[in-house]
């Protein structure tokens, strides 16, 4: 027999990016497809509807309480105010993502941060950040940011960062979990052995390998701080100078039961949104474990 | 010749994957007669457990099936035997231990309440009895102060008692044939010989026969009188152990033999390089071809093991194996 | 061993802290790796063997220096390099590396096979990049894969040919001494003995020095020119291959060795099996005396109330049994 090698007839594969792989697991949840459709379409709304539909929705227009149909120029019908529904909900759209997207973007840089650190360091470390960790777990959520809210004054800024500063824990515990996890596996002591440091470890080895459960959540994240901000301008905590899907619904509130559809157009709106994210979380969620990959 | 226990012929198990429907376990024929212990032999993804697991009647269900052949116990067809029949063989002729003592068993409950759980739903003991003969069973496993250990929770012992605790388990209902799925490889080889000596025993004791799958061939030469050795799927040889050891008639048994090194009587100065079996076992995709699967590996390979796969050549005390080139071994 | 050894390791002693007993529990200590020492001649294998609990895989973290000593010294070609830091701590890296047991964990799944064994180069040496490539390059050739695999992950290749990447980046930097931590346990036994004649060949070609750790005596008996022995955290027998093998002294080593499954009928036929009852000792509670009395066939009242120190007896044979004296016959 010559050489061991030659005999083989393995095929070689080829060289595919994890990324490839995921795409393909994504593709075959459908719903999530859908959803992302849905989404990218939202997206594209919040980025060049204002410009396309060049209404402004602070305008009063016409009769207050237009019904939606009543008058072809104002297909969602009017608010309290005479403005006009479609225009704020397009003009809503952009705010709404924006608040979604930086407040889950705090949240989820805290909560690495926190959680990275927790799960790496043992000792002092790990039990202070903990404690820390737990303060801000037991805070009632709702409460604790209209406190920030009403303290510091309504301003988008500080409504995402009221937002952030209370959802982070969840990203926290599950990039802890991962953490403590990884660390244990030898490809991190081989990097150790490699002379990587500690800062490496955690970033550039641990954290990667970490990051599927952490986009998930950053994906939910995204739809529930929407609807937080929704909540907080339900109760008129919102920026009076921009317009929010939730500030819609907020300042509409009081004519409910006269004009549902002012309430409810942008709740539909809401929902939506919240639930293609949520679609796409989970397809996400197939897409990026391993255990659901077929080997 | 008495009626054999267990009898399989032309056994036929196809995997429905995404790549398609492939034959994980293609053409396997055998007979275990009462009391024996037979092994069987090969790397991961040489069909060895999905054999087991046919047995038992616990294929995947959805994905895999028996396409064709047959699984005779005692006479009885198992493979058309109703889900209830099959239950009601499981755990109480039939059972199995498996490799991995750790997940097992079931960490929430104490292993007496899951020893006496078996024994209550196969043959209908009350509580107390079922928990006294739980502590019987232990005890024959050779747990120390099994009285007191039958309310130990799964945590509170070693690999090896948990693993003892399996057998136990398994051995509850007094079973004809015993399955055993690697059942020492999680285990230190001091705890590994306790566990041998213990099946050992029991067999001796009770009767029971063993179906032991291994990769370890210095296991099946300690524990059994016949061996199957499967490649991809396949009967590559079978026959009784000190002879297919002494001269294995399939290039694979050899490279198994061969290629780990062994400990001998006296051991010398000299060391020679292990003999490789190049590559490894073929993909799903190559499953069920008509040709020698092992060929890609074989340094004896020639154009007839591409061509088509090899039929059994019969040597003496019924050593079979499925090679062109059996002969020249 | 005339020669001054390449490592030396002398009264190494790893401790792991436990908690028992809730969260204000007294601390305890778990001794992993309790006094040990051994030497490794240059370009000679010392295995360590011993069964799960036995502390080899942690005496040899230490050893790499990555988990921390709580005491002794360990010298590599003369230099001390417990309390080495930073730049100094780098340099021994480079000297010393490491192979996985676990070829499915030890590979960082995002990085591609040739990145994993371009790690060290990058964080231990200032290779320059060509020449680093030319490196990574020649490596595939020498541990037997293709080129036009160094693009691939870690998860499209088998067992075997992971390990061989997890090899490659231990030869990265060109070291002295390379710990293998069972580096074919994971493995099939087919594949097994590609990895060890691998192994062996690239021990001859490059002169290497291994430590190696495995729990399989077969392999080890393949693989090393001495063993050392280690049952709870301590060497109970240290020998060179054929005094080991052909005459062992302690009762745990004959036990050990006849609990292996063998295919050599007249060695299963001529041995009569020594079967030690029962499982070891809690290792945070260690009992009085020899830590094996409690299943040792042939221990005394001695044995409970003292531990045996190691002591050397004929030949260099290192032994910590009080039944064994200078004539170096098995109490079994």
């Amino acid at each position: 027999m010559s050489d061991p090698v030659t005999v083989l007839e393995e095929e070689i594969e080829k060289a595919r990016h994890p990324f490839t792989e995921a795409w393909e697991m994504f593709r075959r949840n459908h719903a999530a497809l859908v959803a992302l459709v849905v989404l990218t379409g939202v997206v594209i709304m919040a980025i060049i509807g204002p410009a396309l539909y060049g209404r402004d929705p602070y305008d009063m227009v016409w009769t207050p309480f237009t019904r939606p149909g009543e008058n072809w120029d104002f297909i969602l019908g009017t608010d309290y105010l005479g403005r006009d529904l479609l225009a704020m909900i397009i003009s809503g759209t952009r705010v709404s993502i924006i608040i979604g997207l930086a407040a889950a973007f705090v949240s989820v840089f805290i909560g690495v941060t926190v959680g990275a650190l927790v799960g790496f360091y043992r000792g002092w470390v790990e039990e202070v950040l903990m404690r820390f960790t737990e303060f801000f777990q037991v805070l009632p959520t709702l409460l604790f940011s209209m406190v920030i809210v009403a303290l510091f004054g309504a301003s988008l800024p500080m409504i995402v960062l009221a937002i952030g500063v209370v959802s982070w824990t969840a990203v926290a515990r599950i990039t802890r979990a991962e953490f403590l996890r990884i660390r244990e596996l030898e490809y991190v002591t081989a990097s150790r052995a490699s002379g990587a440091r500690n800062g490496k470890l955690m970033f550039r080895v641990i954290l990667p390998n970490a990051l599927p459960p952490i986009i998930v959540q950053s994906a939910l994240m995204v739809g529930s701080a929407i609807l937080f901000e929704a909540g907080l301008a339900f109760l008129g905590l919102t920026d009076p100078n921009v317009v929010s899907w939730g500030q819609i619904i907020g300042s509409n509130r009081t004519y409910f039961l006269d004009a549902s559809f002012t309430v409810t157009i942008p709740g539909v709106a809401i929902f939506v949104t919240v639930l293609c994210i949520s679609l796409v979380g989970d397809g996400l969620n197939d897409a990026l474990n391993p255990k659901l990959r077929a080997r | 010749m008495t009626e054999p226990l267990l009898k399989v012929e032309n056994l036929r198990i196809e995997l429905t994957t995404r790549a398609g429907v492939t034959p994980v376990i293609d053409n396997l024929s055998f007979e275990l007669g009462h009391g024996e212990n037979i092994s069987f032999v090969g790397e991961s993804g040489c069909g060895k457990s999905m054999t087991a697991l046919s047995i038992m009647g616990l294929l995947p269900e959805g994905v895999g099936r028996i396409a064709s052949g047959s699984i005779q116990f005692h006479g009885e067809e198992l493979t058309t035997a109703s889900t209830e029949r099959l239950r009601d063989i499981r755990g109480n002729e039939i059972s199995m231990i498996f490799q991995e003592p750790m997940t097992s068993l079931n960490p929430v409950y104490t292993v007496g309440e899951q020893i006496a759980e078996v024994l209550r739903a196969h043959q209908g003991l009350s509580k107390k009895a079922a928990w006294d003969m739980a502590a019987e069973l232990l005890d024959a496993v050779r747990i120390p102060n099994a009285k007191s250990r039958v309310g130990d929770y799964p945590f509170q012992m070693s690999g090896g008692q948990r693993q003892r605790v399996m057998i136990a388990m398994a051995l509850a209902c007094k079973p004809k044939i015993l399955i055993a799925d690697e059942p020492t490889t999680a285990l230190d080889v001091t705890v590994q010989a306790q566990i041998f000596d213990l099946l050992r025993d029991l067999r001796r004791n009770t009767g029971t026969s063993i179906i032991m799958i291994t990769h370890d061939m210095g296991a099946v030469a300690e524990m059994a009188e016949r061996m199957i050795v499967m490649y991809a799927g396949r009967n590559a040889e079978i026959g009784p152990v000190d002879q297919i050891i002494d001269r294995p008639r399939h290039p694979y048994t050899k490279g198994l033999i061969s290629c780990v090194p062994h400990i001998v009587a006296n051991l010398t100065e000299e060391r020679h390089d292990l003999t490789e079996v190049p590559g490894i076992v073929p993909s799903l995709q190559e499953f069920g071809k008509n040709r020698c699967l092992f060929a890609s590996r074989c340094n004896l390979r020639t154009d007839e093991c591409l061509r088509e796969r090899p039929p059994a050549r019969e040597f003496e005390n019924g050593q079979k194996a499925d090679c062109w080139h059996a002969e020249e071994l | 061993m005339s020669d001054t050894p390449l490592l030396k390791v002398e009264n190494l002693t790893v401790r792991f802290a436990v908690k028992r007993g809730g969260g204000f529990g007294k601390k305890h200590f778990l001794y992993a790796v309790d006094d040990v020492s051994f030497e490794v001649a240059k370009g000679e294998t010392l295995a360590i063997v011993g069964e799960s609990g036995s502390g080899k895989t942690t005496a040899a973290l230490a050893v790499a220096r990555l988990v921390d000593a709580y005491a002794g010294e360990v010298d590599l070609g003369g230099h001390e390099i417990l309390h080495l830091e930073g730049e100094d701590l780098r340099r021994v890296r480079r000297k010393v590396q490491f192979i996985f047991q676990d070829p499915y964990s030890s590979l960082n799944p995002r990085q591609r096979a040739e990145d994993v064994v371009r790690e060290p180069l990058l964080s231990l040496t200032d290779t320059p990049k060509e020449e680093q490539q030319k490196i990574v390059d020649d490596l595939f050739a020498h541990v037997g894969l293709r080129p036009e695999q160094k693009r691939l992950f870690p998860h499209q290749f088998s067992g075997g040919q992971r390990q061989r990447i997890g090899i490659a980046r231990a030869l990265a930097t060109q070291p002295e001494l390379i710990i293998c931590d069972e580096p074919v346990s994971a493995l099939d036994v087919a594949v097994q003995a590609q990895i060890l004649n691998l192994l062996r060949r690239l021990q001859t070609e490059y002169g290497l020095t291994y430590l190696f750790i495995s729990h399989d005596l077969g392999v080890v008996q393949h693989m090393s020119d001495s063993i050392a022995v280690m049952y709870m955290g301590k060497i109970v027998e240290h020998a060179d291959r054929l005094s080991l093998f052909n005459n062992p002294l302690h009762p745990y080593t004959s036990a050990l060795l006849s609990a292996v499954p063998t295919v050599d009928k007249t060695l299963r036929e001529k041995s009569r099996r020594i079967l030690i009852p029962g499982d070891p000792p809690d290792p945070v509670n260690l009992p009085k005396g020899c830590r094996f009395a409690n299943r040792c066939p042939v221990a005394q009242d001695r044995c409970r109330e003292t531990e045996p120190d190691l002591k050397t007896v004929k030949g260099g044979h290192r032994i910590a049994c009080h039944l064994v004296d200078h004539t170096a016959v098995s109490p079994l």
